[in-house]
């Protein structure tokens, strides 16, 4: 059964609660704390070496934490780790197979293990990621192994899938067939921990994000709150070069630069006081960009602090 | 279960069938080639001192001036390729896990399988005690092959030949526990290979020495050899209960310990 250990949110499917792990005297992650709710795609986003596997494996129960504890759907993640997997596909993110195993084979020992026949699930798998059953796993490129990989994940509809860089090796066709499976999971109420040190597939993806840096958490919020943080380009072209020269910057606006009567600028938090100040400038033209979580990120994992 | 052993065997089928026809056709050729080197076996240790007491830690028992049949046949249990077979297989074999998984990064699949590493490691060494089963009565099987051609006053009785087996059993299993402990404590398979190596060959020494440096006396009860007794059973026909005792204990301990270290230890790759 399991020992709901760790407090949490009624809807966690996974909890954390100031995890810790050392190597040695070599710290791992620090006081990591995370909820991630049923149906959410969960993006764990940071630099390479920053702690997203080293939490990854204390949450499958690898690793025994040094401190803090993690539970998933209630099991603790150390002690009753076996149990807990049965509800959990994993990918790790470099993954590797026994090379005598064929897709076919794999499914037959994993259906073996998992007392549930995963032939049919792992055929239709298969199929959407073009993989062939009966090819040898030392005779597979990088990217059909990752296919492999995927399909053993998936195969058997656990309720909390954990993907530690799962695009590696993926060509962008085969990344969009990933991208459609886990939404139709996410769709079925199915958990994702998706993994990454690359921006574009989390924000393709995830609802919620948490940036891991030097092993701690540094921000964990939705994808939409990041983007109201994140910054703007935004493009003034005044009606004169006079008007451009007498107007003052408003707080809200960080100036770029000033070329003749454009100005190029930078917009901290929401539009709507640029809209209005706008409103009453002798402006012609008025862009604003897209948030750019990019810079946004690489604060994140600049930073010491992690203030953004 | 069936799962985790269907995966074990489909890995280890292989070299242990190719180890053990090995096995049957050097028991057979020494078998058959027992009485040959018989005829010329006094007057060579008489000759080579170094080779007596090397066959006398061998065999576990002092050899007397006039080797006998019977001493010989124990020569085709304790003959270095024989033992080299059996505990290479062995040790590649029980070094598999955890040590072989995270070298060759296998152990983060295997242990993402909702099986606890208990079980894991009980699945593995059911496929070992089988191999061993099998190594053991291939070699079994290929010395009754040809003991037919040996005279009839050196033919093996199939009952005293069991009782060699269930020792050499025993010593299969003590090693066997040695090395999935030494693995269970280690990340490299390479490393933990080594280790039980130089366990094994320390081990052998130290009966060698026994035989005449009186301080290894002493201590020669802590050698695995020491407990391997294949002559004083031909000899006797009867089980040396307290070496099969002592093999047991060091056996079941060191499997004990190898078991709770994987249950306990953190292990992915590296």
């Amino acid at each position: 059964m399991p020992e709901t250990s760790v407090e949490c949110g009624t809807a966690s499917v996974v909890a954390a609660r100031q995890l810790t792990r050392y190597y040695g005297r070599r710290l791992g992650v620090d006081a990591v704390d995370l909820d991630i709710s049923e149906g959410e795609i969960f993006g764990f986003l940071g630099p390479n070496g920053s702690g997203k596997t080293t939490t990854i494996r204390l949450l499958l129960g690898f690793l025994r934490p040094t401190s803090g504890r993690a539970s998933i759907l209630g099991w603790d993640c150390w002690r009753q780790s076996a149990a807990l997997k049965r509800e959990v596909g994993y990918l790790p993110g470099d993954l590797r197979l026994y090379p005598w195993m064929t897709a076919r084979g794999a499914l037959r020992i994993a259906g073996a293990i998992r007392g549930i026949d995963l032939t049919a699930a792992g055929r239709d798998l298969s199929d959407r990621f073009e993989l062939e059953m009966d090819l040898r796993v030392r005779t597979m490129s990088r990217g059909t192994r990752q296919k492999l990989g995927l399909v053993l994940a998936m195969a058997h509809k656990p309720r909390l899938l954990i993907l530690d860089e799962p695009t590696n090796g993926l060509d962008p066709l085969m990344q969009d067939t990933l991208a459609t499976c886990l939404r139709e999971l996410a769709s079925a109420g199915h958990t994702i921990l998706f993994s990454s040190h690359t921006l574009s597939e989390v924000e393709l993806l995830c609802d919620r994000i948490a940036v891991v840096r030097s092993g701690r958490i540094v921000a964990n919020e939705p994808l939409e709150t990041l983007r109201n943080r994140a910054r703007r380009t935004v493009k003034l072209l005044f009606t004169n070069e006079h008007a451009a020269a007498r107007t003052d910057v408003p707080h809200f606006l960080t100036r770029v630069s000033c070329a003749g009567r454009t100005w190029a600028c930078e917009l901290d938090g929401p539009s709507q006081p640029l809209v209005r100040w706008a409103a009453q400038q002798p402006l012609e033209d008025l862009e604003i960009g897209p948030p750019d979580l990019e810079s946004l990120f690489r604060k994140f994992y600049r930073s010491p602090e992690g203030g953004a | 279960m069936r799962g985790l052993l269907l995966k074990t065997l489909h890995e280890v089928w292989l070299p242990t069938v190719l180890v053990g026809i090995a096995l049957m056709i050097v028991k057979a050729v020494l078998t058959h080639i027992l009485p040959q080197v018989l005829e010329g076996a006094s007057q060579l240790l008489e000759q080579l001192p170094l080779v007596k007491t090397l066959v006398n830690a061998l065999l576990g028992t002092e050899v007397g001036d006039q080797i006998t049949a019977r001493t010989m046949q124990a020569v085709l249990w304790v003959h270095p390729v024989v033992l080299a077979l059996i505990w290479g297989h062995e040790i590649s074999f029980c070094t598999r896990l955890p040590a072989g998984e995270i070298d060759r990064g296998t152990v983060d699949i295997l242990l993402s399988w909702p099986v606890s590493r208990r079980l894991v490691y009980v699945s593995e060494s059911i496929v070992w005690l089988l191999s061993g089963m099998f190594l053991i009565g291939m070699g079994l099987l290929g010395h009754r092959l040809t003991a037919p051609t040996m005279p009839d006053d050196m033919r093996p009785d199939l009952g005293s030949a069991t009782l060699v087996m269930l020792n050499l059993f025993c010593v299969y299993l003590a090693v066997g526990g040695i090395a999935f402990l030494v693995s269970a404590c280690s990340d490299r398979r390479g490393r933990a290979v080594a280790v039980v190596f130089a366990l094994l060959l320390a081990s052998f020494l130290l009966t060698f020495l026994a035989q005449f440096w009186d301080p290894a006396k002493h201590i020669a009860f802590l050698s695995i050899m020491e407990h391997y007794q294949p002559a004083k059973i031909l000899g006797s026909g009867r089980l040396p209960w307290a070496d099969v005792l002592v093999l047991l204990v060091v056996g079941a301990v060191t499997w004990l310990c190898g078991c709770e270290i994987v249950a306990r230890r953190s292990i992915c790759t590296r």
